[in-house]
């Protein structure tokens, strides 16, 4: 049965981290963003040397799970941005 | 004695003078190559690509900034892999103000094709 969902292939990946890459961009708050980028890259990092179909599919799964949360908050949070920047944001 | 005197003075009252034209002339010259730049076209010169797309890849922590050329390719020479190489298209999307759809962003894997791309892009900015 658990072979019943067949792994992402490699552009499959690919595009999930892009996406994920760009909804973290729409954050309007810097921390949110930096964080969300962060997390997304350590993430695949972490997972790049699976190779084990099933855990490669659940990974995958994950992942889009998490992209809709992303993109939900970002939408929701962009109704309450923060009025002042990060001074991390501030370039001199 | 007075009229060596007067043609010192007039000598020296003149070169201020000429400087002015040739600072008027220079002027000229830089009002009229702004103006061609910011003409009805207003894309991007590809010189201004090419360095912002060097800059962008050079600011990755991963990579060695002296190894970065305009045809350096981002796996076979900077030793970074696919993960990495979404990394740096998605950061010249931040840097040109671009969207760059999955099928074009798959193929974009060395600086020159980022540079062709981003050139040829009506939108660059």
């Amino acid at each position: 049965m658990a072979s019943a969902i067949p792994p992402p292939g490699r552009s499959e990946v690919l595009s999930l981290f892009r996406s994920l890459l760009r909804t973290s961009r729409k954050f309007a708050d810097y921390n949110i963003r930096e964080y969300s980028k962060r997390r997304t890259i350590d993430a695949f990092r972490q997972n790049r040397d699976l190779s084990d179909p099933s855990s490669i599919a659940s990974a995958f799964s994950d992942g889009k799970s998490q992209l809709e949360v992303a993109t939900r908050q970002a939408i929701v949070y962009s109704l309450y941005a923060p009025k002042v920047k990060s001074v991390m944001e501030i370039k001199n | 004695m007075a009229s060596a005197l007067r043609a010192a003075i007039l000598g020296r009252i003149r070169v201020p003078v000429a400087q002015t034209l040739t600072l008027n002339g220079s002027k000229l010259s830089l009002c009229s190559t702004v103006r061609s730049m910011s003409s009805h076209d207003d894309h991007i010169t590809k010189e201004e690509v090419i360095d912002r797309v060097l800059d962008v890849v050079k600011s990755f922590p991963k990579v060695d900034p002296s190894k970065v050329t305009p045809d350096v390719h981002f796996q076979k020479d900077l030793g970074l892999d696919s993960l990495d190489t979404v990394e740096i298209v998605i950061a010249l999307e931040e840097e040109f103000k671009l969207e760059i759809p999955d099928k074009e962003a798959d193929k974009i894997d060395s600086c020159f094709l980022a540079i062709e791309y981003i050139h040829n892009h009506p939108m660059a900015s």
